[in-house]
């Protein structure tokens, strides 16, 4: 029960140890290091129990849901605090082979492991306002990690980033309030079975639809993600992996689990709604990536982009498509963070970061083009990667519900992602460089490769082992989208509160 | 009384966004405090009791009590409100150490989001 | 601190800093179950420190809180994590809080003292150290004046921006050229 706690305790600990630890130093970075790993190994304790029993529930203050906080661990949390320890982890060893300990920035491993602890925190509740505490946590570390390293022009972009999640969050307090006033709680459990009563209430409706602009916002849907493109790219490479792999997919998290878990499944008109904002975010995320030169540039439109798969299938609303949900997240948040890593070690070997100035990596760092090669295929669509399962189970569920309009959509994103990513490949690994000279050797670049690899390896295994993945996401989704489960569950746990509910 | 609160939470969300829309640093900063003021007192007037529902308190209750979570919400949003306040003045004033103003539109005038330096 | 200082804003400031730290412990004390706690207990405090820090000057407030403020946060999120998770190693929920009543006491009577008074503490410690910290910063810098002792800067700040030695300034000026464009 208690284990459900430690995915949110242990950063936080640790990053409490390490503002104390002070100045870097080797056996600092051995403490950041031993500590995600065993956040990861954590993760993967509570997806193996997850799997088993279903859902473990821990009563915060041992206080029951009806006074309390319960914190809620199902399969679906377990597999996305599982990815967030996973990225962290390598964002982490990453960020040691990019800078010698005398010139890491102090301050960076104490705000990786508050971010963890937010991100983790948002997976685990089971607490509409207690989420919104956990995207404060997340955020506010977010904000500082923007501006930590940033130079002048970097804390320019700093500004509609924090205008913006400010005004989201605003709006998610408000939101807040409103469910409270329309079922007299904030658990998920209870505002599930109470919303379950009144289907056909129209204030039901807007509450799903406040939400719906709320993680939006979070997520990165059209119409409201024009923050993410201009924010992500000033983040140095861990960051970013960190960042795009985790940050937008706590909206997707919480897109699914609003829809599935707590609001009630008749809301046809709000999903379908979700599906083409879905669509047409897919389309627009694409384009934006092919105007855009410079790599991280293109691979922060691409976040959009592959978001608008996701939340496609949240729209499609079939347990089928809750799982290729699931499993695109799954497949997503390894490849996206991979390729940012991958980008930032190009930038690092070409001294830029410009397309136009780029060229020649394939012959100075072959290992680089072929990991490269693996993930932007993969990131397209091509099978057997991981990325071809995930497309393909969203574009069947799709065709089976008859929306051929949207599979079409999707599958001329996926097209236009597989150019985006030639281009890339063209200019920066295959093209001449316009300056000789201009590509280096780096010491600190083989580092950062065997970092990569890792990442590589496990989104191949991704892709080769889909099926067995796809199992999990399976079980995933129908844990998630359980509402009677779920709530038999949080009322089942041991209080000191007498259970009094009815 | 509810018909004032909801006039009142009404203008100052409509200040708030007439002033975050500002171009000035610090109407920008007042809108976003106010924004964050009236969110309060919108989760404030949330808190009455209809359909006669009971308030999530221990033990027995003796008489009708006022509900104290959306009060324990809005103190959670105030201290979270405070910090992030206190990181938008920080960052404004490094933005106008950086760049030598005050006017958002300036700071944006004559950028092109496609080259990085 | 610059300008005239006003001699009874001065003299005001030195019984009402007492005065406002004895408001903090009260309430801080009684927020167990009367409106009180650790956070606004901290906040009490805290502006009893700014009181401080605009009638004296930033260097005031650091005679006060020795050290950095916020290794005084950090300390405080430790003990209420701390508190927390104590009843992990039982086998109890985190953050399950457990009682003594004593009665009987000399000059106190009936104490009912529990362990959400140590996590209150914890948050205390946390709301001080961040607001005395965020104030001393910011009053400094505004007015021109180093916010930062050159412990705290190695702490806090990039070595990149600040170089503390030479080699690590030549690194510096290489990793920016390769950061971003030549």
């Amino acid at each position: 029960m208690n284990l459900v706690i430690l995915p949110v305790l242990l950063p936080l600990v640790t990053a409490v140890t390490l503002l104390f630890w002070g100045r870097p130093s080797p056996a600092r970075r051995v403490l950041a290091a031993t500590s995600a790993a065993a956040q990861l190994t954590v993760a993967l304790a509570l997806l193996a129990r997850t799997l088993e029993a279903g859902w473990l529930v821990l009563p915060v203050g041992a206080w029951s849901a009806r006074l309390g906080i319960v914190l809620v661990a199902d399969p679906l949390a377990a597999v996305m605090v599982g990815l967030s320890s996973f990225t962290a982890l390598a964002a982490v060893l990453y960020g040691f082979a990019e800078f010698r300990t005398a010139l890491e920035h102090p301050l960076r491993l104490t705000l990786v492991q508050f971010l963890v602890a937010g991100i983790n925190l948002a997976f685990l509740t089971g607490d509409l306002f207690n989420l919104f505490v956990a995207f404060e946590v997340m955020l506010i570390a977010s904000y500082a990690l923007l501006t930590l390293e940033a130079d002048d022009w970097d804390v320019k972009q700093a500004f509609p980033y924090l205008a913006v999640n400010l005004t989201g969050s605003t709006l998610f307090l408000c939101a807040a309030g409103f469910a409270y006033r329309l079922f007299g709680t904030l658990n998920f459990a209870d505002l599930a079975a109470r919303a379950a009563a009144q289907p056909e209430d129209p204030r039901v409706i807007a509450l799903a639809l406040w939400l719906l602009v709320v993680f939006g916002l979070k997520a990165g849907l059209f119409p409201l993600y024009y923050w993410l493109p201009n924010s992500y790219p000033i983040l140095p490479a861990p960051l970013a992996a960190l960042f795009s792999g985790m940050l937008t997919k706590v909206g997707v998290y919480v897109l699914l689990r609003t829809f599935g878990t707590v609001l009630p499944h008749g809301l046809t008109g709000v999903h379908t709604l979700l599906a083409w904002l879905a669509g047409a975010t897919m389309i627009l995320g694409v384009l934006g990536a092919l105007s855009r030169n410079f790599i991280r540039g293109i691979l922060s439109y691409h976040i959009l982009s592959q978001i608008g798969f996701m939340v496609l299938a949240i729209g499609l609303f079939t347990e089928l498509a809750f799982a290729a949900s699931i499993f695109y997240i799954i497949h997503h948040i390894i490849v996206k963070s991979s390729l940012f890593l991958i980008g930032g070690t190009a930038a690092l070997l070409s001294r830029t970061d410009n397309l136009d100035r780029m060229g020649n990596l394939w012959r100075h760092a072959p290992g680089l083009g072929v990991l490269f090669l693996l993930q932007a295929l993969s990131l397209a669509g091509l099978p057997p990667l991981s990325g071809f399962w995930g497309k393909y189970a969203i574009l069947v569920v799709g065709l089976e519900q008859g929306e051929y309009v949207l599979v079409a959509l999707a599958i001329v994103a996926s097209i236009l992602t597989l150019v985006s990513m030639l281009k890339i490949w063209n200019a920066a690994f295959w093209a001449d460089a316009p300056e000789p000279a201009a590509t280096q050797q780096d010491p600190r670049g083989r580092w950062m490769n065997r970092v990569t690899t890792g990442m590589v390896l496990v989104s191949l295994a991704v892709g080769l082992g889909a099926e067995g993945v796809f199992r999990v996401a399976q079980q995933a989704a129908a844990r998630a989208r359980d509402q009677a489960g779920y709530l038999r569950a949080v009322h089942a746990v041991v209080t000191k509160d007498a259970p009094d509910r009815p | 009384m509810s018909l004032e609160t909801a006039l009142l939470i009404g203008v100052l969300f409509g200040c708030a966004t007439w002033l975050v829309l500002h171009h000035s640093f610090v109407k920008i900063l007042f809108g976003f405090v106010l924004l964050s003021n009236a969110a309060n007192l919108f989760l404030l007037s949330m808190s009455g009791s209809p359909d006669g529902r009971e308030a999530p308190i221990a033990g027995q209750t003796a008489g009708p009590l006022v509900d104290p979570l959306p009060q324990a919400l809005i103190l959670t949003a105030i201290v979270i409100g405070f910090g992030v306040t206190a990181y938008l003045v920080i960052l404004l004033y490094r933005l106008f150490l950086d760049q030598k103003t005050t006017n958002a539109a300036e700071l944006f005038a004559e950028q092109d989001t496609s080259e990085r330096t | 601190m610059n300008g005239p200082r006003s001699y009874l804003f001065d003299r005001l400031v030195r019984v009402v800093f007492f005065l406002l730290n004895g408001v903090a412990l009260y309430l801080l004390l009684r927020g167990h179950n009367l409106p009180g706690g650790g956070f606004i207990a901290g906040l009490a405090s805290a502006i009893s420190l700014i009181l401080l820090s605009l009638a004296l000057g930033g260097e005031a407030m650091r005679r006060v809180v020795r050290g950095d403020p916020v290794l005084l946060a950090g300390a405080g999120l430790l003990l209420a994590l701390g508190t927390g998770a104590a009843p992990l190693l039982a086998g109890r929920p985190f953050l399950e809080h457990f009682h003594v009543h004593l009665s009987g006491v000399p000059l106190l009577g009936e104490v009912h003292a529990g362990t959400p008074l140590l996590f209150d503490t914890g948050v205390y410690l946390l709301v001080v150290g961040i607001t005395s910290k965020l104030v001393f910063v910011l009053t400094q810098s505004t007015r021109g004046l180093r916010a930062l002792v050159a412990a705290e800067e190695r702490r806090y700040s990039s070595p990149l921006e600040s170089p503390i030695d030479e080699a690590a300034a030549r690194e510096g000026e290489n990793h920016r050229e390769s950061a971003h464009e030549p």
